[in-house]
């Protein structure tokens, strides 16, 4: 017995002294080193810290803050994407992916290496959104991310790509604090909730005429920041928020809650979620003694599969949509996408357009900054990458002309409203 | 042997000495507790005037619904525990595999036109089929995660439980994907219509699929409830929830009773599934699992191993459920956490149930 | 005889067969085969799968059969594979010729792509591509079936002439050097060194992505030794387990972060208040169950978990915990002035949680408490005769287990510098749950084996994320079935020599009894 505490000790104090000398003398960058599966990455140090001495790079006369991404000749550069490709919410992150795919064909080399796809699947959770992200980063080819899908697992994802040095470009992030971290990296084409529930605000406090509105939303991250912004927004215009309700999501009887909202004698619900818990609510406000009572969404509702589930319920109620101006390259881009995949672009989610943008600044911006050695590698400098992302002005994207603001807000479009009508999404006036 | 244990489920409770206690003087610090909260949160909310009669009855007409689709569930807990002793935690999954055979039926219906001309058929076929096949679920779940386990120590048959319904659930979302799909109920049992009734000058409307949920569980529980006091099938069950070893020796075939058993429980959760896809109508791979859960507490509230208890016991959950967020003026999103609580009180202060005896305790 | 045994074979294997197809474990096998072996195709690997489940079923016919003959071999076999051959047959045939008909199956059966069932027609039409595929079972499973008939033979022969036959453990300690290492305990703690210089140098060889995975592990394998006390020594089935790991996390979070609360204390002060929160925790769950039987206090945990993770997302508390979008820049542990807060670093934290957990657990199994535990396991009414006062007993395993859980929950929320009420599901009690039983109950290594099996293991074959739960459930029934003590089933202290004809007991799943009821 004592002879293994004794053991046991010897190991803690090895384990201590490791711990107390300073970082390991591994290279702080990913390597110009040919990397091998095994290679000795360690993370960069963050840029606020002190430097650490970077190693002779061979071969690079390309130098970067935050290290350079050597390509060696016949290898691809790598851009991935992670996001929910299966579970509850796969329609998302799968018709994302399909965005982004076509905008790489569109745009398949820098300075004539292949630039290669890498997908992930993280379900949406914050948790397996943090591993991929690690897996991402400890990828020296890695060198652009088209995502997260979600908010929360974008945010558990920021810290980790920080250290990497990887820029992201995020089709559907939405959350408004995203950009409020102070992230150098992170960059979004979506417009952000903020904007999105105090249009909301104002459209139904000036267009539809309505003073009383109840909030709703389904508890989670995305859903409870919509209806907070959209309360506070339509008070500061002067309407009278009843109150709020939290519903369970995924729950397929609403019957009860809804009952509690009817009392409340709202003119409007306001609700901050997805598709499927509120096409249950739309299908039983009328037995709950809501009739007459208009349901509006967000772009977490609409879709085809919320007029689906919905069937009859669904006419009359509103969402918010970010519209794609019609131009010739969009008219394409919908032609290919449904030779390529079968479906009908829009079908599964409205962000296909955002994905095939977030992937094009990324290409564009690589375009800029990658640099032919002489030994034939290419190299990336990471921080001129991000910053050139940061930097893009004017791009003619699918979604609109983009220009990114300081903070990495690029989104283009203007939000628009829609109402069923017959069955069918239309423009709401 | 736990003797105490062993006395039968269709008999009398045996009370139980209390002496005063730690135990007790807890118990009863607890439960002020909980009464004094209670009170103060309803009496603001009565105060404010929050809500209007119409509401009351609105919430309470929601509640018995699925509190007797709860009820359904919580007879196949009811009748499983009572004979094998064993929480059947893969139940709910029982319950969701008879939505999805009642989904495919409909909307096969739905596709010929048959179901318009001839609903009531239609809706017969599709609880049929429903049925049936989660009978066949819950006899193969028996013969294949239960029955090589009997006579093992308690907890084996419990954990195999909880594996079946992962396995089950996950199989289903493979199979069938993972989105919601809707129930295509016939014309003329449309969801959402009803009659409608005046409540204090306001509409309140009882919708046909929450009628026919009610009327066809009440159904189901008398029928039940003669199956097991009037049948031989019956007093073979009750004779080997009694007491397996003599029940073999006076011939009866324990194996056989106990895949009935599971085969009636089975039918139940059936039932279950297709009620619920015909007055939500929304199903997906998740749907079975948190009523279950919630089926289980009923069980328990009305007493596990006694039939009318599950069903009260679902119809008083339901409507506590509905209730209580409305009462305690608190989000609904917390619904799930007072169903819990409920579960966690009636085992602190009556484990028996409000109908039942004790089995969740040990005897010390 | 055979007969009636084959046809009840061949339509279990059939419903089994149609089953793997409809959830797309075909098209599963066909990409690994392409990802692994480098085959061109997809196809051999789909087949290989159908070849194997005929096999399958004509082992099992004859297996299953009491008479011993050749010919009755073939007629189980032959009527087995004709059963399920004709039955898949069938079901391919139906879902061909929907096909065909330009139906898009997937609306209903996800998995039922053109491709997917192209896979297994091979191309031809439904009528021949469902004989096809029902003559390649017929064939299959007829050689199934001789195949078993000739390893009985054999296996019967051998016992005729006396020979014992060897489980491959016992021939593993057949060969002299592996008995005289694990036989010999000097030779088993060098080999215990080198294992754990390899684990203390590892990070420096492995990707920034590799040291989160074996962190990840490490966290798992805390976890699992903090169950494993509550269910594996004390046998009280905690399936609220999760309530305990987001205690520590969110104290951690809510100590260290800027928002919402503005404490940003330093990490080694929240870590032990983590900790201690968590046990306190544990004795506050602990208190209402005290006296309910196991089975009632598994669902009621359950409850408590969910109950944690729904308050800490509602309304109620958001102001309090950050609501549903969690807590974001958690702090990170400095040690000398320095941010230690990555992968590389945090390895070795955990793995420091991993030796002192292992330490812990072994001090208190062989203690009086521990004794007092399993007492209380095997028979708590007797455990009570003999003056052991359980009610402490098992507030103390509740306290233990829920303080490791609060350990591991802290470094996880540090390292991931987010955490939120998605981190806390259910699934998690069930996958520790899992690894502890699935390595086995009350065993350290069978904890840190189940770990790494159910933990690391889904990391490399990403592949197979889909099935990695449905893989869980299986894995729980069949081991309950089967090996209800686990992989590495705990040695159990000896107190006195077995009596000959008492070894039997040895291997009898011991754990979790509790006072028998029925049976």
């Amino acid at each position: 017995m004592k002879r293994r505490m004794l053991l046991f000790g010897t190991l803690l104090v090895i384990a201590g002294l490791l711990l107390s000398s300073c970082a390991p003398a591994a290279t702080p960058a990913p390597t110009a080193a040919p990397a091998t599966e095994a290679a000795p990455t360690a993370t960069p140090a963050p840029a606020q810290e002190e430097p650490t001495a970077t190693p002779a790079q061979p071969a690079a006369q390309v130098t970067d803050e935050w290290g350079v991404a050597i390509i060696p000749a016949g290898k691809t550069i790598k851009i991935g994407l992670a996001g929910p490709l299966t579970g509850d919410y796969a329609n998302f992150g799968i018709d994302i992916s399909r965005g982004a795919e076509l905008a790489l064909e569109e745009h398949p080399e820098i300075k004539g290496f292949k630039v290669e796809f890498v997908t992930q699947d993280t379900q949406g959770s914050p948790e397996q959104g943090a591993a991929v992200a690690n897996k991402f980063a400890s990828d020296p080819q890695m060198v652009g991310i088209v995502g997260h899908i979600f908010s929360g697992e974008t945010e558990a994802s920021i810290p980790i790509y920080e250290k990497a040095g990887i820029v992201m470009v995020s089709p559907s992030a939405t959350n408004p604090t995203l950009t409020e971290l102070g992230s150098k990296v992170f960059n979004r084409v979506a417009f952000t909730d903020k904007m999105q529930g105090e249009f909301a605000a104002k459209y139904i406090y000036e267009k539809l005429g309505v003073r009383k509105v109840v909030t709703m939303h389904d508890g989670g991250a995305y859903g409870q920041g919509l209806a907070n912004v959209m309360a506070e927004a339509f008070k500061a215009l002067g309407g009278e928020v009843l109150g709020t309700q939290a519903i369970t999501p995924g729950e397929t009887d609403y019957s009860a809650p809804l009952a509690a909202v009817a009392a409340l004698g709202p003119e409007l619900i306001y609700f901050g979620g997805y598709d499927t818990d509120a096409a249950v609510l739309v299908s039983q406000m009328e037995p709950a003694g809501l009739k007459g009572v208009i349901f509006f969404g967000c772009d977490g509702t609409y879709g085809e599969n919320y007029l689906k589930l919905a069937g009859k319920a669904a006419e009359g109620t509103y969402s918010t949509y970010v519209p794609i101006p019609e131009s010739e390259a969009f008219e394409k881009f919908r032609a290919r996408y449904k030779e390529r995949y079968g479906d009908e672009q829009g079908k599964l989610s409205p962000f296909s357009p955002h994905g095939h943008d977030a992937m094009a600044i990324i290409l564009a911006a690589l375009e800029k900054v990658a640099v032919v050695q002489a030994d034939g590698s290419l190299a990336i400098p990471r921080k001129a990458l991000a910053d050139a992302v940061r930097a893009t002005k004017d791009f003619p994207g699918l979604t609109g002309t983009i220009t990114c603001s300081e903070v990495g807000e690029c989104a283009a479009a203007s939000i628009q409203f829609m109402v069923v009508k017959d069955g069918k999404w239309v423009v709401a006036e | 042997m736990n003797v105490a244990a062993e006395s039968s489920k269709w008999r009398t409770a045996r009370v139980k000495e209390r002496k005063v206690s730690l135990g007790l003087l807890l118990r009863l610090g607890i439960g002020l507790l909980v009464l004094a909260f209670f009170a103060y949160r309803f009496y603001g909310v009565l105060a404010r005037q929050a809500y209007g009669a119409e509401t009351w009855a609105r919430l309470a007409i929601s509640g018995l619904i699925i509190g007797s689709v709860y009820a359904v569930i919580a007879l196949g807990y009811t009748l499983v525990y009572g004979i094998l002793f064993m929480i059947n935690f893969a139940h709910g999954e029982v319950m969701m595999i008879g939505a999805f055979a009642g989904y495919f039926v409909l909307e096969a219906f739905a596709a010929s036109g048959f179901s318009a001309r001839q609903p009531v058929l239609a809706i017969l076929i599709t609880f049929l089929a429903g049925m049936t096949v989660s009978m066949l679920v819950g006899i193969s779940l028996e013969r294949i995660a239960y029955r090589p386990l009997r006579g093992a120590p308690r907890l084996v048959p419990l954990i195999s439980a909880i594996g079946a319904s992962i396995f089950l659930q996950n199989a289903a979302q493979l199979m069938f994907g993972s989105m919601r799909r809707t129930y295509s109920n016939p014309p003329a049992l449309e969801r959402n219509v009803g009659w409608v009734l005046d409540v204090a000058g306001k509409p309140v409307s009882i919708t046909y699929t929450g009628v026919l949920t009610f009327a066809f569980s009440v159904v189901l529980m008398i029928g039940l409830y003669l199956l097991v006091q009037r049948t031989r099938l019956g007093r073979a069950m009750r004779a080997v929830a009694e007491n397996k070893e003599a029940a073999a020796l006076m011939g009866v075939d324990v194996d056989r009773v106990i895949a009935n058993t599971f085969a009636i429980s089975g039918v139940l959760a059936g039932a279950a599934g297709v009620m619920w896809g015909l007055h939500n109508g929304i199903i997906y791979h998740y749907v079975g699992f948190i009523p279950g859960l919630k089926a289980f507490t009923a069980a328990v509230l009305g007493g596990i191993g006694n039939i009318p208890g599950a069903m009260l016991g679902g119809i008083v959950l339901g409507i506590a459920e509905s209730l209580a967020p409305a009462v305690l003026d608190i989000p609904f999103q917390l619904k799930d956490v007072l169903a819990f609580a409920v579960l966690v009180l009636v085992l602190i202060f009556r484990p028996t149930g409000i109908l039942g005896e004790v089995l969740a305790e040990e005897k010390v | 005889m055979g007969l009636r045994t084959g046809i009840r074979t061949g339509l279990i294997a059939a419903i089994v067969t149609i089953f793997l197809i409809l959830i797309g474990v075909h098209m599963l096998m066909g990409r690994l085969l392409q990802s692994w072996f480098y085959v061109p195709a997809h196809w051999p690997g789909v087949w290989l799968m159908v070849v194997l489940l005929g096999l399958w079923a004509g082992s099992r016919a004859v297996s299953q059969m009491k008479a011993r003959s050749w010919g009755n071999a073939l007629l189980a076999g032959a009527s087995a594979g004709f059963v399920q051959g004709a039955l898949v047959g069938a079901a391919l045939y139906l879902l061909a010729s929907i096909t065909q008909a330009g139906v898009d199956l997937r609306a209903w059966l996800t998995q039922m792509s053109k491709e997917s069932i192209g896979a297994l027609t091979l191309g031809f039409a439904p009528l021949p591509a469902a004989g096809f595929i029902g003559g390649v079972l017929l064939v299959s499973a007829m050689a199934g079936a001789a195949w078993r008939e000739w390893r009985l033979r054999v296996h019967a022969a051998r016992l005729a002439r006396g020979e014992r036959i060897v489980s491959l453990r016992e021939r593993l300690l057949g060969i002299p050097a592996v008995a005289q290492v694990s036989s010999n305990p000097l030779s088993r703690r060098v080999l215990m060194g080198v294992f754990m210089v390899l684990l203390l140098i590892a990070p420096f060889f492995l990707s920034q992505y590799w040291n989160y995975n074996l962190g990840t592990v490490g966290i798992y394998v805390i976890l699992g030794l903090g169950l494993n006390i509550v269910v594996g020594m004390a046998g009280l089935l905690d399936l609220g387990y999760v309530a305990f790991f987001a205690v520590g996390a969110y104290t951690m979070a809510l100590l260290t972060a800027p928002q919402p609360h503005h404490i940003q204390m330093s990490f080694w002060l929240a870590l032990p208040i983590g900790v201690l929160l968590a046990a306190i925790a544990g004795i506050l769950l602990g208190i209402p169950v005290l006296r309910m039987r196991g089975d009632y206090l598994a669902i009621v945990t359950l409850g408590f978990g969910e109950i944690i993770r729904i308050l800490s997302k509602s309304d109620v508390l958001t102001g309090f915990t950050g609501g549903p979008r969690g807590v974001r820049n958690v702090g990170h542990p400095v040690l000398f002035g320095k941010d230690v807060g990555n992968e590389f670093y945090f390895f070795y934290f955990i793995l420091i949680g991993v030796i002192l957990a292992i330490i812990i657990t072994r001090r208190l199994e062989h203690s009086r408490v521990g004794r007092a535990w399993r007492a209380m396991r095997e028979d708590e009414k007797v455990a009570q005769a003999m003056g052991i006062y359980t009610l402490k007993y098992k507030l103390m395993a509740f306290a233990m287990g829920a303080a490791l859980a609060g350990f591991s929950g802290a470094i996880f929320a540090s390292r991931n510098s987010f955490t939120g009420p998605e981190d806390f599901v259910l699934l998690v009690s069930i996958n520790v749950l899992a690894l502890v039983i699935v390595g086995g109950m009350g065993s350290i290594p069978g904890v840190i084996l189940g770990a790494f099996v159910l933990k690391g293991l889904p990391e490399i074959l990403r592949e197979l994320e889909d099935y990695r739960v449905l893989v869980f459930g299986a894995l729980l029934v069949v081991m309950m079935i089967v090996r209800p003590q686990g992989l590495w089933p705990a040695s159990r202290p000896q107190l006195e020599r077995p009596r000959p004809g008492e070894e039997a007991l040895e291997e009898a799943p011991a754990e979790l009894v509790e006072g028998e009821v029925g049976s």
